[in-house]
């Protein structure tokens, strides 16, 4: 579903992605991992579409179709969902508004009436459980003033709102608990079904456990250096990233 | 050509001698409008040199040749409405309205009535208090409007009296290059309690130069709301001096989005212990309009509280002035006053200038002030996008919860909800639920 050929990116005039492969078919999970500056956050807002972001070489097709092309609000009605690393407090606008107005915004795309409010209703509750999210969160401005925890736990729930065809998790497991981790892991693994791709990035190995992915790469300098199994994982954590260092951060120092 | 001021002020004063002529009333009167006229002669029209004027350009209005108001028949169905049960006064071009007019059944000794008519029923109380505030001596337009006001209204409430529903003022221009001067004079006497909305509207260019004053007598509560919705070639300079005794309590809503220029000058004397206000102002601006604020907040006595808010939301080439300062005397020790300006660009050719001042001649004050201007917040808008949220609706979305935060803070409801409408109108969003 996700196919990247040769993809260089660079950012403000810094070569950052220096020509990945790789292609992720419904079903499968696929981790990205990586040391710091390896361009890992780079590859996510290329996915989605960031501004300031500026591929230079290579393509990106999602079912087909040539996403690069496509503004990110196009992506995502086409069904690729960003979870931020860094989720963006709106002041003002309500969770339940923002979510109801993207819905709909998904739904109008796909040439369907706006949502009854009911069965949204409905389908708040019911995803609401699965990230054991408390209902004042809807009533609260998106993300203003939440923990970091909530802030990751609102990030899978907006996904599984929105059901994704292919998910990108930008270091979901930044900043959270193991409690808050295994919640938040839970809420991706009951998304998971042989329709739906994700992308998980993740400096630790730690997420994996929880999340446990079909394929690993490690990401180091902007290529992908080595694909494996789970087990790579394992491998990364005991031995580190030193193996694949030779120039460290590159990313990370044009950020 | 070189002597252009003397020139320019003659029509003025060949003006207010017709005007004088006309006029049967109380000596009292006349002689407030000759001082007024005096004044307007000494100020003169204003220049950009001058530091209060140096954002606000006249050069479009002072090229017009303005007319002396007349009368206007409008249609009834025309008017906005506050969907609520009000006592209602339409002002045309300045002049009354009766039949377009409703004040319901009133407590004892209240007043809601057209100021000319008043004259000949509440003569001494309102010789007692217009013009006796000490606000804006400086500004030429409150002066003219002293000198040439044909009418407005007059509000008394008696202490201790609560009026309920709201107070409707709406005053309607029909343009032709009409110079309107409608005049408020609202007292609250001791513990009285009133909620107003005055409300500018019209069509076609004018000049309206309207000025408020508002008395708050001890543990009086006053909510002022001034919704100025004039046509886009309108030229707006008004003026509101307001008085607060002793643990009173006003709030005044600023909204306007209407008007090429727009300008309002505010005083407001906390004048007694424990007095407190809120000002909270919002200006829509597009293509060439300018909104422009000036105000002044004297603190004269202890444990005063005053807030303002003030937001703009600008677009085009429009143009936003901010300038307002807090002055603290030394005798207003523990005053609490706080001052935010936050302005957010639409686009690249739109302007702030903004100046906030505090002025503490006391000790033992908590005064804060803070501004900023700046464009939408680029992380939120792509997290929107991120989401399937169009970019014109994300931006719309953004702008409506930066300029929503003004009106939740009013409390009279089919107001709030009415400009929520033009809010949502203005951002071409669809509705806006929720919070």
């Amino acid at each position: 579903m996700l196919e990247i050929r040769n993809l260089y990116a660079t950012v403000e005039g810094r070569e950052i992605l220096n020509g990945i492969d790789l292609i992720i078919r419904p079903g499968e999970t696929h981790a990205i991992m990586g040391p710091n500056g390896s361009g890992k956050s780079t590859l996510a807002n290329v996915i989605a579409g960031r501004e300031g972001y500026v591929v230079t070489g290579g393509e990106i097709r999602f079912d087909g179709k040539n996403l690069l092309e496509m503004d990110p609000e196009t992506r995502a009605c086409e069904g690729v969902f960003l979870a931020f690393q860094y989720p963006v407090e709106i002041p003002g606008v309500a969770n339940l508004y923002f979510l109801k107005a993207a819905v709909n915004a998904v739904r109008k795309y796909r040439g369907e009436s706006p949502v009854d409010a009911m069965d949204f209703w409905d389908l708040v509750h019911e995803r609401m459980e699965l990230v054991k999210m408390d209902e004042s969160m809807l009533k609260r401005s998106v993300n203003e003033g939440f923990s970091g925890g909530e802030k990751k736990r609102n990030e899978v729930f907006q996904m599984a709102v929105l059901q994704p065809r292919f998910a990108v998790m930008d270091e979901t497991d930044s900043g959270l608990d193991i409690d808050a981790l295994k919640v938040v892991a839970d809420g991706v693994n009951a998304l998971r079904n042989p329709e739906r791709g994700f992308l998980v990035i993740t400096h630790y190995q730690r997420l994996l456990d929880y999340i446990v992915p079909d394929y690993v790469h490690v990401l180091v300098n902007g290529r992908i250096a080595r694909s494996g199994g789970k087990e790579l994982a394992l491998e990364l954590e005991q031995q580190g990233y030193a193996l694949y260092n030779e120039e460290p951060g590159r990313a990370r120092r044009a950020a | 050509m070189t002597a252009i001021a003397p020139l320019f002020l003659d029509p003025y004063r060949l003006a207010f001698a017709t005007f004088m002529a006309e006029r049967r009333e109380p000596e009292a009167i006349s002689r407030l409008r000759h001082a007024a006229f005096a004044r307007f002669e000494t100020l003169g029209w204003p220049t950009r040199r001058q530091d209060a004027w140096r954002f606000t350009d006249l050069a479009a209005l002072q090229a017009l040749n303005l007319q002396q108001p007349s009368d206007a028949r409008i249609d009834a169905a025309a008017l906005p409405t506050l969907e609520t049960l009000t006592h209602r006064l339409v002002f045309v071009n300045g002049r009354l309205a009766l039949a377009l007019s409703q004040v319901r059944a009133l407590p004892e000794q209240t007043t809601i009535a057209g100021l000319a008519q008043s004259l000949s029923t509440h003569s001494p109380r309102i010789e007692s208090v217009l013009d006796s505030l000490p606000g804006l001596q400086s500004h030429p337009f409150s002066a003219l409007n002293t000198a040439f006001w044909e009418d407005g209204a007059f509000i008394y409430i008696p202490r201790g009296t609560v009026i309920e529903e709201p107070i409707h003022l709406l005053f309607y221009a029909t343009g032709g290059d009409m110079a309107v001067y409608p005049r408020l004079l609202l007292a609250l006497a001791d513990g009285a309690q009133a909620t107003v909305v005055v409300e500018y509207r019209g069509q076609g260019r004018s000049l309206n130069a309207p000025l408020a004053e508002l008395h708050l007598g001890d543990n009086a509560t006053l909510h002022y709301h001034q919704v100025q919705e004039e046509s886009p070639q309108a030229f707006h300079l008004g003026g509101i001096r307001v008085r607060q005794s002793r643990a009173s309590q006003a709030q005044l809503h600023l909204f306007s989005s209407g008007g090429q220029l727009a300008r309002t000058d505010l005083e407001v004397l906390l004048d007694g212990e424990q007095a407190g206000c809120l000002i909270n102002g919002l200006t829509l601006g597009q293509e060439n309009q300018t909104g422009d604020y000036h105000l002044r907040i004297e603190h004269a006595q202890p444990h005063g509280t005053s807030e303002q808010v003030f937001k703009s939301v600008l677009d085009g080439q429009a143009r936003a002035v901010f300038d307002g300062l807090i002055h603290v005397r030394q005798y207003a020790r523990k005053t609490d006053a706080r001052q935010t300006n936050r302005n957010l660009l639409l686009s690249r050719q739109a302007q702030v200038h903004a100046n906030p001042r505090l002025e503490i001649l006391a000790d033992d004050v908590k005064c804060g002030h803070g501004s900023s201007t700046g464009f939408l917040d680029p992380d939120a808008e792509f997290y929107l996008r991120t989401r399937g949220i169009p970019w014109s609706q994300a931006r719309a979305l953004l702008v409506h919860a930066f300029a929503n935060d003004s009106l939740s803070r009013i409390a009279l409801t089919p107001l709030r909800e009415r400009l929520g409408r033009v809010l949502a109108t203005r951002l071409a969003l669809d509705s806006i639920e929720g919070n």
